[in-house]
């Protein structure tokens, strides 16, 4: 045994041993999810995004703004990270919406060194002046109480600049993941946990379950909105070694779960078979489609197939539309 | 004598390298009630101090500045030998026992060190029985970021780092940690955070954890095996512009004798100016570790 297959096994035993003390669903009601298409990087959204914010309630007039991306490592021409133009245009919307400040923030899970995610000059040449950068692994973080123990932590630590916002919006990148199936807004919130806490990578949460350490973040920590880079993705064997994949779109919602079993469902996967989304789906809205109400474009226009690793290739489902 | 005598003996007998611009930029985040933050603004934390400290010791001497953090850091080492992150919540980040180690060699601190050395001898990684079908060997022990997990290539390189210049290059841990480290290295060349493949693919190398491991195995017999690694930071030097990934590819390249080009100047120029909000008083202090070209990480 590996230590790949190690972890696979921790994960699996854990989740199976606690599935059956989880909430019930909550009843029936209507979630937004937002397709914006995006045909290519290049193209301005900003207003688009704002009219979305607008319509889903969102409210950052005044507000100090986190807007978290994916950034985990870079491999020249593999789309791993969250484009900075998207980073840029959301950034942007919160902007022109009257945020009173719009922070980037990430605590990158493989790399220390924060030039490759928030130090970047080439995220900084695409932002407004007005938005700031800050590095997630290095400096204070804010001991918060677990609310879903399924890991058996206690408390997770969080980066400070996280727990001092007023809205956090998850940006992630449409992705497959070789332990996961797939990895969206759930997952991203491993990147607010400070590596000098958790390391690079994030073993501790490896080991406690990577299915129990996301649905644990999800109970613990609030996403005020996700918006998710489905321009293009990565399919395979993702989310560092996978090939591109366009879906041509941004997935947009005040619901994480919403948008995380849209984008699924847009990659050809249902998410109802992919354990932690499953999950996620007794103590979130948005798991069920027939729940979901949708903005913006029809879903069929961006549904593909994603390709897969054969262990997940079960989890797949659909056509959904 | 007492620890401050002593650090201030040590620090008297430095001579000034003409770094003052960057020690007295990196002094100016020092907290009045003592230990140095990672920005501005933040709170004190063991990594920028003990950096800072190493720092003050290469630059030197800087006595004054160095007293204002040696007392603070010091609170931080428990009755183990370790050191942790949090002094409210024991477990977390003792790694930095590993950093603590090398501090309190440079500045004497002959208990403190020769407890916080126990300690890392006793601080393992989680193995696994060796998979022939692999070619990671899990079953060798490191040094892991959390206590109860795997083994990474930065704690178990800074763990070596610790024992070669404390003068304990032949202990058994520190034999097995350069095992480690060189299982860890990828194929082609270099060390990312520990992973040299996936599903059969190599993964490919960051500039940081490659020269911090070549650090951790300069002086071996190994060094043959490492060629790759070098010529590796050695070809991509003009590539590598972040002020964390120039420092130690400089620091290593250095003590390997190896050409470092441009990137003392291309650091110089980095540390003048970086702005407030970029500034990581820990990588900073690197830098300054770096060009002032003492021996500080290797004995």
């Amino acid at each position: 045994m590996n230590r790949r297959q190690f972890i696979k096994g921790t994960a699996l035993l854990l989740n199976s041993s606690l599935i059956g003390s989880l909430p019930r669903s909550r009843p029936a009601e209507s979630y937004p999810v937002t397709l914006l298409p995006m045909a290519s990087y290049e193209i301005d959204l900003s207003r688009e995004i704002a009219s979305a914010f607008s319509k889903d309630g969102l409210v950052v007039k005044g507000k100090r703004v986190i807007l978290k991306p994916n950034f985990v490592e870079v491999h020249p021409g593999r789309p791993i990270n969250t484009h900075i133009q998207v980073i840029a245009n959301v950034a942007e919307a919160c902007l022109k919406l009257g945020a009173s400040a719009v922070i980037v923030g990430e605590a990158s899970g493989h790399r220390r060194d924060p030039w490759f995610s928030v130090l970047n000059p080439d995220l900084r040449a695409v932002l407004d002046k007005r938005v700031k950068c800050v590095d997630l692994n290095h400096g204070d973080a804010v001991r918060v109480a677990n609310r879903g123990l399924r890991t058996g932590l206690s408390s997770f630590y969080i980066a400070e600049p996280v727990m001092r916002g007023d809205i956090l919006i998850s940006l992630p990148k449409l992705k497959t993941h070789h332990w996961m199936g797939v990895t969206l807004s759930l997952k991203n919130l491993f990147g607010v946990l400070p590596g000098i806490y958790y390391g690079w990578p994030k073993n501790l949460l490896h080991f406690r379950g990577i299915d129990n350490s996301i649905l644990d973040l999800a109970e613990t920590i609030k996403v005020h909105y996700t918006v998710i880079d489905g321009v293009v993705g990565m399919e395979g064997d993702g989310p560092i070694m996978g090939r591109a994949k366009r879906a041509g779109a941004l997935i947009m919602s005040p619901f994480s779960l919403a948008a995380d079993a849209t984008a699924a469902r847009l990659m050809g996967f249902d998410p109802e078979r992919i354990p932690y989304l499953a999950t996620a789906g007794r103590f979130m809205p948005g798991l069920n489609g027939s729940h979901i109400s949708f903005r913006g474009e029809n879903p069929k226009r961006f549904a593909t197939r994603f390709d897969c690793l054969d262990e997940f290739k079960s989890m797949r489902g659909g056509p959904f539309w | 004598m007492s620890i401050i005598q002593k650090g201030k003996k040590i620090l008297a007998q430095r001579n000034s390298l003409g770094l003052e611009p960057f020690v007295e930029r990196l002094a100016s985040l020092f907290l009045r009630e003592g230990g140095c933050p990672y920005g501005e603004g933040g709170k004190a934390s063991p990594e920028p101090t003990i950096l800072s400290l190493l720092a003050l010791f290469a630059a030197g001497p800087h006595e004054d500045k160095a007293n204002s953090l040696i007392p603070w850091i010091l609170k931080y080492q428990t009755e183990n030998g370790s050191i942790g992150i949090n002094l409210m919540d024991y477990g977390w980040g003792l790694w930095l026992t590993a950093y603590f180690a090398v501090f309190c060699h440079h500045y004497t601190l002959s208990d403190r060190l020769e407890n916080a050395m126990k300690f890392l001898q006793s601080f393992k990684s989680v193995t696994l029985m060796r998979d022939p079908k692999a070619k990671q060997d899990d079953s060798i022990i490191g040094w892991p970021w959390v206590p109860g997990t795997f083994g990474w290539v930065e704690p178990t390189a800074w763990a070596v780092i610790a024992f070669n210049v404390c003068g304990m290059e032949q202990n058994p841990r520190a034999l097995e940690g350069r095992r480690f480290l060189l299982d860890r290295c990828i194929s082609s060349g270099g060390w990312n955070y520990g992973n040299t493949e996936l599903n059969d693919r190599e993964l490919l190398p960051f500039w940081d954890t490659t020269a911090l491991a070549l650090l951790a195995l300069q002086g071996t017999s190994e060094e043959k095996r490492l060629s790759l690694s070098l010529e590796l930071l050695e070809k991509n030097q003009d590539k590598i512009n972040s002020l964390l990934g120039m420092a130690w590819t400089f620091l290593a390249l250095k003590v390997y004798g190896r050409d470092t080009g441009r990137l003392r100047s291309k650091l110089i120029s980095v540390m003048q100016t970086l702005n407030d909000d970029d500034f990581n008083a820990a990588h900073y202090a690197i830098g300054i570790i770096a060009l002032s070209g003492k021996r500080v990480l290797t004995p």
